[in-house]
């Protein structure tokens, strides 16, 4: 009986569905009343988080390889397919965006155009998804720049400051520019190898380009074809990641736009994902050769994120610069080409998904009681707010790599990679950790500690049921795997071993 | 058969902290109706992990061997990299563990009395239950990694019991000064961990030890010195000494068996469990003697002018594990084991009298001056101002920082935001119109980096035009002197002493 189920389970297409679900839900919004709006959302955002457990529970972590694959003819002029599949790198970000999607949709409290805001994130969820579960550059291409389109409107209609408009354009061209680069640099891939079966000097057909991701890996370019492909991905996801100096939309974008999105946007590391699966992969030889290019732009990331964050009187700002600040640890971490290095690195990432994401929504929780994250206007606020600040200590403990948090096995792993190979770059990043404690005790110490001076803060209330679930929701994760993250590393290390095999193994 | 069972021992007070604090969170245990409970589970914890304690103490005197190390169960494992949740409980590991336990069993009675019907009763239970389950951790743990988890777990209690009358400004800034200072330790124990993964395929303390061998003078110095550094800022020694003076914030039990009484003494444990490593690197064994005898003065001139008891016991404090880094540091291990232990009862038992002592004595004693110390008014203006190693590290170290942050602060808006169309779209977007250049016949209006190089390049052919070739040399000279301005500044900033060092940290990355 349960043998049956299980295999009906696999045997359905759960990755289109986690796609599809949100999207027809954000479709069905527009016949819904407004008053139930989030009422759906919240279901379907519940539903998507048990299906990418469930999705998570069927992938077998010995197996490197891609599963849950799914396979339909989609352009077959140019040879493009809608291929989905995970393995054990990408599958764990699926249950984590699921849920700080749900979180968001929790928090979010708006009055304007319900229907519209909702349907807009559950949109932004699918294409998300989608994202981590594409296979073929093609549709994974797609995925991302429809990101754009929720995101503009949500920035633009809902943002919090006055300048929303101009942040959402800023992103907008940003990340359109950035696409343009990945769009030249999958075609490159794709003509290559379409050149490398036609033979030298041979014409080949559209039909011959190739696209899907398993193929590209398996017949890797000469090493000559490798390097624009490799600059023009790293330079394409350099702005989303984002890595200096191509940030500038990150802090603007953080004070301007609405903050549950503003916690997607800085806790789903998209492009650093992208680095990991396409960038580096894509053009194995180029990047193995290149990789001090990568790890010094991941020491100037953690310096550039750290101090600048550490000059921030804004919270909202300052987790901008932070998340930087990380990134760039992680970027090292993979240039590390170690075993120890990439799973650090996705552990990090997953890791900074509920935290940073969690504490961009206590922020927007402060911000809707006292009207402002300056710190200036704050102080004291533990005394109105104890539980607030236990949760935001919390998180940001998670964030220095605090031990029994996320963030010590996963940094513990990425300096463990990054000592192995580059010794400097790890005491670079050991400094780097300590900035990483003062900027974070520096805003606490002042903004929720110390004496009561703003009536605001002294009668805000603390925290509502609504608001203990979502922080619950991030927090319990974050401290169960810190407990014991031997199952969650267990399962990136087949993949991860591949990777490297891949990558570092491809030698000049 | 007891062996199976040494995990309980820092799992109770653990799960005392956690069950008073879901208790606060749940707001079941508030108040003084909650007293009863929350300090029956904190002393019950701590009195059962003390059994099973004795339980294996009595078992070692009987058979006459210590149980040595214990291995249960993999923590975190991938390729080359493997931590074990294990305990190593030789000789000194059990002596200092029970050590530990009885003390902060008398320091969880104690503190019941104490801080019966003061606000945040609970807090401190479940901070100090916290405290005590990091530092049975810590003195058992049977690798690096583990005793690394203690080791900060403790810092981050040390960190809120000093501000744990957080409306203090003064308590929570001194808080985070202490966080920060022993953050650098921190980096040390890090680096320590890491190489010996590294090198030797493993953090457990007997990998440490049998690995020695196997590397070269240099290598043992780097990894030894690592844990070195964090030894020497945990137990507050030169030039670390002054964070303990402003530890004091807290409520005095806590003081008690934070500075006065076990915490203080990590870092020397740290030595004494390290001591084959120690002992293959002379020039780190010169440099604990060089630090411990600096601590040693500093401790006991620093400590003969201060005027309230807290202040003078820390100074003392300081001083005798000063010593005891001078012991290590000579080879003298053994010494150095006894005098921790009877010094860390002696002083729990001084700290923990003190508020009874100053409730007696009404007020502040008149300090001690000798004769020494009046003839020589420079040594007691350095003693009062505690050598200035706070000042110091301010003008050395946290101010630069600071600027250093205004200064990306200042180029992210003025440059990196100018050139990559931030402001140019901002402007042309939603602020007022910009009056359109004239260029020739054309009107251009770039954007960004790219759109500003394009309009550039035309203005450029036409400013060549117009002044060089129109006016001679005049508009040449305009060029170079605007030039001069902006090279000036940035000769302005790199004279500055923040990038000189900077330069000389970024050359040793790059030669690393």
């Amino acid at each position: 009986m349960m043998d049956t189920l299980l295999a009906a389970w696999a045997a359905l297409p759960v990755l289109s569905l986690l796609i599809g679900m949100p999207l027809v839900a954000a479709g069905l919004l527009w016949w819904w009343p407004p008053q139930q709006a989030r009422a759906l959302a919240v279901a379907v955002a519940v539903v998507e988080c048990l299906l990418a457990c469930g999705v998570v529970a069927g992938v077998n972590p010995e197996q490197a390889g891609f599963q849950w694959v799914e396979r339909a003819a989609w352009l077959p002029m140019v040879n493009g397919h809608y291929l989905l599949g995970v393995d054990g790198l990408s599958a764990l970000f699926l249950p984590c965006s699921a849920v700080l999607f749900l979180c968001m949709v929790l928090s979010s409290g708006v009055q304007t155009w319900p229907r519209f805001y909702f349907a807009l994130l559950l949109a932004l969820e699918g294409i998300t998804v989608g994202i981590f579960c594409a296979l073929d550059t093609l549709l994974f291409f797609l995925f991302w720049e429809l990101t754009l389109l929720p995101i503009y409107f949500l920035v633009s209609l809902w943002g919090i400051g006055p300048h929303r408009r101009f942040a959402a354009t800023q992103y907008t061209l940003w990340m359109l520019a950035g696409g343009v680069l990945l769009l030249v640099g999958f075609l490159l891939a794709a003509l290559g190898q379409a050149g490398l079966a036609a033979g030298s000097g041979g014409s080949f057909a559209l039909s011959a380009l190739v696209f899907d991701l398993p193929t590209l890996l398996a017949t890797p370019l000469p090493i000559d074809r490798q390097w624009p492909i490799f600059f023009l991905l790293l330079l394409g996801f350099a702005v989303k990641t984002p890595v200096i100096p191509f940030h500038v939309w990150l802090p603007m974008l953080a004070m301007e736009g609405p903050v549950a999105v503003v916690a997607m946007m800085t806790g789903l590391k998209l492009g650093a994902y992208g680095i990991i699966r396409f960038a580096l992969p894509l053009a194995p030889q180029v990047a193995s050769k290149y990789s001090w290019l990568l790890a010094g732009l991941g020491v100037v990331g953690i310096y550039y994120g750290g101090l600048a964050a550490l000059a921030q009187t804004n919270l909202r700002r300052l987790l901008a610069f932070s998340s930087i600040s990380h990134v760039g640890l992680v970027l090292l971490a993979v240039a590390s080409l170690t075993v120890q290095g990439v799973q650090g690195a996705i552990l990090q990432l997953l890791n900074f998904t509920l935290v940073a994401g969690g504490l961009f929504l206590i922020a927007g929780f402060v911000r809707q009681r006292t009207d402002s994250t300056e710190w200036v206007h704050l102080g004291g606020m533990v005394r109105s707010m104890p539980f607030v600040t236990t949760f935001f200590l919390f998180l940001g403990l998670a964030g220095m790599g605090m031990p029994l948090t996320s963030g010590f096995p996963a940094e513990q792993l990425m300096l463990l990679g990054i000592m192995a190979t580059h010794k400097g770059a790890a005491l670079a990043a050991l400094g780097g950790q300590i900035l990483g404690a003062g900027y974070f005790l520096h805003y606490y110490c002042q903004a929720f500690l110390g004496p009561v001076t703003h009536r605001v803060v002294a009668e805000a209330a603390d925290l509502r049921p609504r608001e203990w679930l979502v922080l619950l929701l991030v927090s319990l994760p974050v401290l169960a795997s810190g407990l014991y993250p031997r199952w969650i590393v267990h399962f990136t290390q087949a993949p991860a071993v591949a990777w490297l095999a891949h990558v570092a193994g491809a030698k000049p | 058969m007891t062996e199976q069972w040494t995990w309980l021992i820092p799992l109770l007070p653990g799960l005392s902290a956690v069950w008073i604090g879901i208790g606060l969170l749940g707001g079941w245990n508030r108040g003084e109706r909650g007293e009863w409970e929350t300090a029956q589970v904190a002393s019950w914890a701590v009195a059962l992990a003390l059994g099973v304690l004795l339980l294996l103490d009595g078992q070692a005197i009987l058979t006459g061997a210590a149980p040595g190390s214990i291995r249960l169960f993999p923590w975190m494992e991938t390729t080359g990299y493997r931590v074990m949740i294990g305990f190593t409980l030789d000789r000194l590991g059990l002596a200092m563990t029970t050590l530990a336990a009885v003390l902060a069993w008398l320091t969880v009675r104690f503190s019941v009395h104490y801080l019966h019907r003061e606000a945040g009763f609970q807090r401190f239970f479940a901070l100090l239950s916290l405290f005590v389950a990091a530092l049975l951790l810590f003195l058992m743990a049977g690798s690096a990694t583990l005793a690394f988890v203690g080791w900060e777990i403790m810092g981050l209690t040390s960190y809120l019991l000093i501000g744990f009358a957080y409306e203090r400004g003064n308590a929570t800034r001194n808080a985070t000064r202490v966080f920060m200072t022993n953050r650098v330790g921190d980096a040390g124990f890090t680096v320590g961990m890491l190489l010996s993964f590294t090198w030797l395929g493993g953090s457990e303390w007997t990998d440490l030890v049998r690995g020695v061998p196997l590397l070269d003078s240099f290598q043992v110095g780097i990894m030894t010195g690592g844990f070195v550094l964090a030894a020497l800022v945990k137990s507050g020694q030169m030039p670390f000494a002054a964070w303990l003076g402003r530890s004091l914030e807290g409520p005095t039990p806590s003081s008690a068996i934070f500075y006065g009484a076990l915490m203080v003494h990590a870092g020397v444990f740290l030595l004494l469990r390290l001591e084959q490593l120690i002992a293959h690197s002379p020039f780190l064994m010169v440099v604990l003697v060089l630090l411990g005898s600096l601590t040693v003065v500093y401790g006991a001139l620093v400590g003969s002018v201060q005027t309230d008891v807290k202040s003078a016991l820390i100074c003392a404090t300081q001083t005798q594990v000063g010593l005891m880094f001078v012991a290590c540091g000579l080879g003298w291990f053994n010494w150095a084991a006894w005098h921790l232990a009877a010094h860390a009862g002696w002083r729990a038992y001084q700290w923990l009298s003190a508020p009874g002592y100053m409730h007696g004595l009404h007020g502040p004693t008149p300090p001690v001056w000798g004769e020494w110390q009046q003839q020589r008014p420079g040594v007691f203006a350095a003693a009062l101002a505690r050598f200035w190693l706070d000042p110091v590290t301010d003008r050395v170290l946290t101010r630069p920082v600071f600027f250093l942050a205004r200064d990306i602060q200042s180029l992210d808006d003025r440059l990196v935001n100018r050139l990559m169309g931030s402001h140019a779209m901002d402007r042309i977007l939603f602020g007022p119109p910009r009056p359109p250049r004239q260029l020739g016949a054309q009107w251009v209006a770039g954007v960004g980096l790219l759109g500003r190089l394009l309009e550039r390049v035309g203005r450029h052919f036409q400013w060549v035009e117009e002044r060089i070739l129109d006016l001679g040399g005049d508009g040449m000279v305009r060029l170079v002197a605007g030039l001069g301005a902006h090279l000036a500044r940035i000769d302005e900033l790199f004279s500055e002493p923040r990038y000189l060092v900077l330069m000389i940290i970024l050359t040793f990355v790059a030669i690393l």
